[in-house]
């Protein structure tokens, strides 16, 4: 079979046959919308209440989005800090690791009482905390891994440690940076959204978290499937953008990025 | 030969020794002048410290005993050209050739000229735009060669450039070497595991044995320049083969 269509056809038809089982079982089994509720009348509830949903979505791709730009600043900015010493780098690097291994939902209340006022700041810092780890670790690496002869190469040439740094150690890091991107991007989404469930529901400007808790308590399960469906398509369209940015960035020469030839 | 001038050596080892960190003992008591002009091989079984040696002389690594002498300013005007190629991967032939004046302050505009004669010197024109992936391991190394070449050395030093390469490839760009080596005055010093490569290419072989590393035999290889192919089929070529050949078997053992 011809390997593009399988790629696109062969997920479909598992979503399909996955999507027409769902259905059959809750029509067969006679289960009550409030338990589980069919495939279509979360579409139906989707299209009835997405609008309404859609102020909420955009509220927590704020955070996500904001928490991700952070990481990237903060977390790359971090890296080139700990490539410039190892000293530093050896003195900090366990607390980033402590920060990542700290589950999010037992700090989030302290942050959240800290930035009392602040909701939208303290739950940027909550999804920055769970999104900033892998930009920093894949950095770190990516530029400790330069190439040996050419870090030998430059020395020979006599290049500055800013010539080294921006024409090796930098463009050597690119793709483990886009890596950790691309894990910080999902995890930057999961954060925001852990966050605003720890912070409760509440105020003016709540995002998709609140709105699920909403109807869990509510029982509108068909909503809550909605706004898990409008978090998901999310979250893959984060995956799929920051893909695209890396094939872009590094397409024309590094190996993850490279056809197959077969 | 008439091109090892008399004068100053361009470098000079004296007594050099080298032990690793780890306790090996890679070189031991290395003494070797190199004369301008000259072509030299360090010919050796791997693991006698040739390569070490050749990174030494670069600057590289230091040694941990005896005395390296260069002439002056030889340190900025050196040419490395490693194993693998090693190229950067993310940059274009031209951007790669472009590096080592770049690194110096160099503009491209000032320069561009000089880029593509070295380009064109090595067979490279037309592919100024491409990217290591896309070039077999043959052109790869003429682009490593080229790099190594723009900034003019006065002092060439290759470590096993042509080990990985295929047979009709290494015998091409051993020729191209000469022709170039020729008409440039520059001096080389060529490490290689490869007898027959060291007689075509070298005008004096330095044989070295391992554990530790040491020079067992420095003699000049009597065949006269300008060389090309046809001497691979020569007697004289093999004559001088088969000499280097038995004196370093006779050392091994």
């Amino acid at each position: 079979m011809n390997g593009r269509i399988a790629r696109v056809a062969a997920p479909l038809a598992v979503g399909l046959i996955f999507l027409f089982g769902w259905e059959a079982l809750v029509r067969v089994g006679q289960i009550p919308s409030y338990v589980l509720p069919g495939p279509l009348l979360v579409a139906e509830t989707l299209w009835r209440d997405g609008p309404s949903l859609l102020g909420s979505l955009l509220v927590t791709l704020r955070i996500t989005l904001a928490a991700l730009a952070a990481a990237v600043i903060l977390g790359g900015a971090l890296a080139i800090l700990f490539a410039q010493s190892r000293l530093l780098e050896i003195s900090l690097f366990p607390y980033a690791v402590i920060l990542q291994v700290t589950p999010i939902v037992a700090i989030a209340p302290l942050i959240i009482i800290w930035l009392k006022d602040q909701v939208f700041l303290s739950l940027l810092v909550c999804a920055w905390i769970v999104a900033f780890f892998p930009v920093v670790a894949n950095t770190t690496l990516g530029l400790n891994s330069a190439d040996r002869n050419l870090v030998d190469l430059f020395r020979l040439y006599g290049a500055s440690r800013g010539q080294t740094l921006r024409y090796l150690r930098l463009p050597s890091a690119l793709p483990y940076f886009l890596a950790g991107t691309r894990i910080s991007g999902g995890l930057a989404l999961i954060g925001a959204v852990v966050a605003e469930f720890v912070a409760g529901t509440g105020g003016t400007e709540s995002g998709l978290a609140s709105r699920i808790l909403e109807a869990g308590y509510r029982l509108q399960m068909p909503r809550l499937f909605a706004a898990l469906l409008l978090l998901a398509a999310t979250g893959v369209a984060i995956f799929a953008l920051l893909g695209w940015l890396a094939q872009r960035l590094i397409g024309h020469w590094h190996e993850s990025a490279l056809p197959r030839e077969e | 030969m008439e091109r090892e001038g008399s004068g100053a050596p361009m470098i000079a080892l004296d007594g050099v020794g080298k032990r690793f960190r780890s306790g090996v003992e890679a070189l031991a008591g290395i003494d070797l002048a190199v004369a301008p002009g000259s072509f030299v091989s360090l010919l050796g079984p791997s693991g006698c410290g040739k390569s070490t040696l050749l990174r030494i002389i670069a600057g590289l690594v230091p040694a941990s005993s005896g005395r390296v002498v260069a002439e002056s300013d030889l340190a900025k005007r050196l040419g490395f050209v490693f194993q693998e190629p090693t190229l950067m991967p993310w940059a274009t032939v031209w951007q790669n050739v472009y590096l080592p004046l770049r690194l110096a302050g160099k503009w491209r505009e000032d320069v561009a000229e000089r880029i593509a004669e070295t380009l064109a010197a090595l067979g490279l024109e037309g592919f100024e735009q491409a990217y290591p992936r896309q070039l077999s391991g043959g052109m790869r190394m003429r682009v490593s060669i080229a790099r190594a070449l723009v900034t003019e050395p006065r002092l060439l030093l290759l470590d096993e450039p042509f080990a990985a390469l295929d047979e009709f490839t290494r015998f091409r760009l051993n020729e191209d070497l000469l022709r170039l080596w020729q008409r440039h005055h520059w001096t080389v010093v060529f490490v290689t595991h490869s007898i027959f490569e060291a007689v075509f290419l070298s005008s004096r072989v330095v044989v070295m044995t391992p554990r530790p590393g040491r020079i067992v035999a420095d003699l000049p290889v009597e065949l006269p320049y300008p060389r090309e192919s046809a001497l691979r089929t020569a007697p004289a070529y093999a004559e001088q083969c088969r000499r280097i050949s038995a004196l370093l078997s006779e050392a091994m053992t």
